[in-house]
């Protein structure tokens, strides 16, 4: 088959791109777009590092393809917040050792956004529930639960974003 | 100076690169783009073991691929990893290989504009194999007329042959282990056997190479160490060590899996020299699965002991089954014993150990580097021992442990030192008090669905491979440290961080040291060229020896600063204090008797700028002669549900012994990953190959059982201290923590589902299924039992 012209607005950013049917999200992303910031951990949808948020779900960006995502708004790890400008979430993770080596961040964070979106005050049973799909092999996870935690707080008393 | 006088280091300071990584702005080597830049895949074989025939690669580069085979790389056999010595250093593989000696083993290489195209043009290349028979058990692959994986590798510059694919042996007597035998009131004994488990970094193994204009190249890649990368490119490629720059890259975690160079790097770059473009290569999670695993063991242990409990021997006989490819295994046989008596004190022992080559993954040093390994036997016996004696496990343990005054093996029998810090004891004692220790009942007495237990292990890892003479193995560092004219700090270093906080470290004892604010001290971006020698971020050396470089190397500077500073005062040196003035955030130079005599260290480094003098700095490099042991113990209660064999961790306590923590949070940080990683090793993961040699998981990530979420108690469960300890071989008082954090956890583990069930494991992983068969059988023999007396 041959490319398609298709829209992706990523971070508030509109994005016209040809790509060829079998061209997952991950890669139109990472490869097309140069977003970077999505992580690529397996491409099997095993690790959730390549989580964004479309159109305000949590998805693995390698089992979406991105003809499927023709016209969605999607939010990467680098539109949620700035080094000079982090969101709460993010604040969080750095404060609290959630990032060691940093690989599984973005997805985590995404995971953790689109879940405080939903449920703004969640058990640590609810969040564990929303990480599962997330490994990370350096924290032992502790240190990520107590960022979402954290966040939620924040955000509550900020109400900001 | 005194660890409470510390401004800097043990206090929770934010991560320097924290907020990079939350916001996605650090650099993998996976997120290198350089500008016309291909792609590159490798063209795996479909067998474990097989020799290539005939390759046709035109219809590949009919479609504008570059392709490269055994016919187009330097004809060198070399070893990844270089931390040995250079001529006992065992090399058996080629860049590409023209026989598969594993499943997915690369036998060409394509590059072409995108993924895409790479992956249809790897597809293309018709490859016409011979398989041959393929050996997978090391016992099978011992036995004449088994299947060879090699006819000769290379030992130095010789050429050696290999018989009945055993890559090496090692045997090592102290004292008289028979007679000791002889003599003891008791003897304990096991065969354990633990897996060859996967690494699971969460970074699939990456290399960008670019050719120079001057014939070198320029390489970002996944590595523990860029200097030993320059290495062996500069070995495999014939290219002088000056043209090729290694830069060092955000790691996403290695547990060290890129200790050595990486398949991939070489692959790559024969890639970027032939096609004359910028190439990169990533691995696939499926092609990593294939590459590299922890080194499995097979252990029979033997202990020896008197009646009052003090260990007298022991015997120990290992088989190491290697894979396809040797990385560090003659180092390995020694260190399966020297971690043992390190434990503790055995004054006879008789040990002997094999590494056989099969067609697997290679093995690879992960965490530990076979220390959970003799950790999980060790702590094994010496709980089996403690029961049989009567006597409380923390108690023999104390009564035998090397601690304080002992002399360690760091490594093997060749890296020996003494421990002049030690926080055992309070550990042990701390660590009970948490768990609740004394309520745990007697084992195996409990009935009913669950059933609990408590167990406990202590364990350690070497700070460096630090000796006071040169040995086999390789370990220095090197470090620059200069004082910019606005007073900022460059701290240059090749020291690598895998995510843990190794540079945040060695930036918070500079700042210590030259009490400057850590908000001004930076470590600069390293590369090969403008760096001095590190040989890598293995053997939990990142903070000890790297952070010791750099304190070296920082009191230099601090020298020539209060040097400069006397000059400039008019007032001797020795006269001079330096302080940090936390209200002016700089660092301040004042003659106490005289207090007039003052200035900042931005004032001196400024002043040597406009009377254009120098710059304040200095350069060395260090070489520990000391490896002092990281000691870690674990505190674990479990839930054995014996209805469906699956293991709670109800609670878990770690205690660690680093000596100075330099950075608090993220040490705590390590001690919980630490246990998240040994219960993996200890309850869950696994690797299978089938007959042919294909992992059975098929490179899904999620079927080799690295623990989620799910596995990892609440956050009110898990609990972490450190002891009052302080080293003085260390910099600022530190050692190492990394590694020692997951040696003793599966030994924790085994001991409580013992507690609970009275049962003990001998082979890891201890799955649901190991443990239904065990009660059912323990039930069938009780059941027997009771039939008799009747």
């Amino acid at each position: 088959m041959e490319p398609k012209v298709i829209t992706l607005t990523v971070n508030g950013r509109k994005h016209q791109v040809a790509l060829p049917p079998n061209i997952t999200l991950l890669r139109a992303l990472r490869e097309y777009l140069h977003y970077t910031d999505v992580k690529n951990g397996c491409e099997k949808g095993d690790c959730g590092a390549c989580t964004v948020i479309l159109n305000g779900k949590a998805v693995n960006s390698c089992l979406v393809l991105a003809w499927q995502a023709d016209g969605g708004e999607i939010l990467t790890v680098s539109g949620l917040g700035t080094t000079s400008n982090p969101h709460p979430i993010q604040e969080a993770f750095a404060d609290t050792g959630a990032a060691q080596c940093g690989f599984c961040t973005p997805g985590m964070v995404l995971a953790a956004k689109a879940l405080l979106d939903e449920n703004p005050h969640p058990t640590e049973e609810e969040i564990r529930e929303a990480i599962s799909g997330n490994l990370c092999r350096c924290t032992g996870y502790g240190p990520i639960v107590e960022a979402i935690q954290i966040a939620a707080e924040r955000l509550a008393e900020g109400g900001q974003k | 100076m005194e660890t409470k006088d510390f401004k800097i280091v043990g206090k929770v300071t934010p991560r320097k690169d924290g907020v990079a990584r939350v916001t996605g702005q650090e650099i993998y080597s996976t997120d290198v783009i350089l500008p016309r830049m291909l792609h590159a895949r490798t063209v795996a074989s479909p067998y474990a073991h097989a020799i290539v025939k005939s390759i046709d690669t035109s219809e590949a580069e009919a479609m504008g691929a570059v392709v490269i085979t055994f016919d187009d790389i330097p004809k060198v056999r070399y070893n990844e990893r270089v931390i040995t010595v250079p001529w006992v250093l065992h090399k058996d593989r080629y860049v590409l290989e023209n026989r598969a000696r594993r499943m997915g083993e690369a036998v060409a290489a394509v590059a072409a504009e995108t993924e895409e195209l790479a992956e249809k043009a790897a597809r293309a290349v018709k490859v016409e194999y011979e398989p041959l028979p393929v050996v997978l058990d090391p016992f099978e692959a011992m036995k004449p007329g088994a299947p060879q994986l090699y006819e000769t590798v290379m030992y130095g510059e010789k050429e050696i042959p290999v018989v009945n694919n055993i890559a090496c042996q090692r045997e090592l007597v102290e004292g008289d282990a028979d007679k000791a035998f002889a003599e003891a009131d008791i003897i304990v004994e096991g065969t354990f056997d633990t897996g060859k488990i996967y690494h699971a970094q969460m970074e699939p193994k990456t290399a960008v190479v670019q050719p120079e204009p001057n014939g070198g190249i320029s390489v970002w890649a996944t590595v523990q160490s860029i200097h030993n990368t320059r290495i062996v490119l500069g070995q495999i490629f014939g290219i002088p060590l000056s043209k090729i720059n290694v830069h060092r890259m955000t790691v996403g975690g290695s547990f060290g899996s890129s200790i050595q160079m990486n398949t991939v790097i070489p692959i790559c770059a024969a890639l970027a020299l032939k096609a004359r473009r910028p190439v990169k290569l990533m691995s696939t999670r499926e092609e990593d699965m294939n590459d590299h695993t922890r080194y499995p063991m097979h252990m029979h242990l033997q202990l020896a002991a008197k009646k009052d409990g003090t260990l007298i021997g022991a015997k120990e006989e290992v088989v190491v089954d290697i894979g396809a490819h040797i990385l560090q295994a003659y180092s390995y046989l020694g260190v399966m014993v020297g971690w043992l008596v390190s434990l503790y004190r055995i004054p006879n022992i008789y040990y002997r150990g094999v590494a056989v080559y099969t067609n697997k993954p290679p093995s690879c040093a992960m965490q530990g580097y076979g220390n959970p390994q003799v950790t999980f036997a060790a702590e094994s016996l010496m709980e089996e021992l403690a029961e049989k004696l009567g006597m409380d496990p923390l108690e023999l343990k104390l009564k035998n442990y090397v601690g304080l005054g002992d002399t360690f093996w760091g490594q093997g029998p060749m890296v020996r030192s003494i421990v002049r810090s030690d926080g055992v004891p309070e550990m042990l004692r701390r660590g009970a008090e948490l768990i609740g220790w004394y309520r745990r009942q007697p084992s195996g007495s409990q009935s009913g669905r669950y059933r609990r237990g408590i167990g406990m292990a202590r364990g350690f890892h070497t700070s460096s491979a630090g000796a006071p003479k040169p040995g086999d193995v390789i370990d220095f560092s090197g470090a620059m440290v200069k004082i910019n004219p606005d007073g900022s700090v460059d701290v240059v270093s090749a020291v690598v961080d895998h995510g843990g906080g190794t540079l945040e470290a060695m930036a918070k004892l500079v700042a210590e040291t030259l009490c400057v604010p850590l908000d001004k001290v930076n470590v600069a971006p390293a590369e090969t060229t403008s760096t001095l020698y590190d040989v890598c971020t293995h053997a939990t050396r990142g903070v000890y020896a790297g952070g010791g470089a750099a304190v070296r190397v920082a009191q230099m500077v601090r020298k020539e600063l209060l040097e400069t500073a006397a000059g400039y005062l008019g007032v001797y040196p020795e006269a001079l204090e330096l302080k940090l003035d936390e209200e002016a955030g700089e660092g301040v130079i004042f003659c106490p008797a005289i207090p007039e005599k003052r200035m900042t260290v931005r004032e001196v480094a400024h002043r040597c700028w406009t009377d254009s003098w120098k710059t304040i700095a200095a350069l060395d490099s260090y070489r520990p002669t000391n490896c002092p042991p990281a000691y870690v113990s674990i505190f674990v209660e479990v839930e054995v549900d014996t209805w469906t064999g699956i293991v709670r961790t109800v609670k878990a306590v770690m205690g660690g012994d680093a000596g100075t923590v330099v950075n608090p949070d993220m040490a705590h940080g390590q001690l919980e990953g630490g246990l998240s990683r040994g219960s993996g090793f200890a309850l869950y993961e696994s690797n299978a190959w089938d007959k042919d040699g294909a992992l059975v998981s098929k490179g899904f990530w999620v079927d080799a059982k690295t623990p989620g979420i799910t596995e990892t108690p609440p956050l009110k469960d898990f609990t972490s201290f450190f002891a009052t300890s302080y080293e003085p071989t260390g910099p600022l008082g530190a050692k190492g923590l990394g590694e020692a954090a997951t040696n003793p956890v599966a030994a924790a583990f085994a001991n409580a589902i013992y507690n609970a069930i009275g049962i003990r494991f001998y082979e890891l992983p201890i799955t649901p299924e190991k443990i239904l068969k065990a009660l059912e059988e323990k039930e069938k023999a009780q059941g027997a039992a009771v039939a008799q007396e009747r």
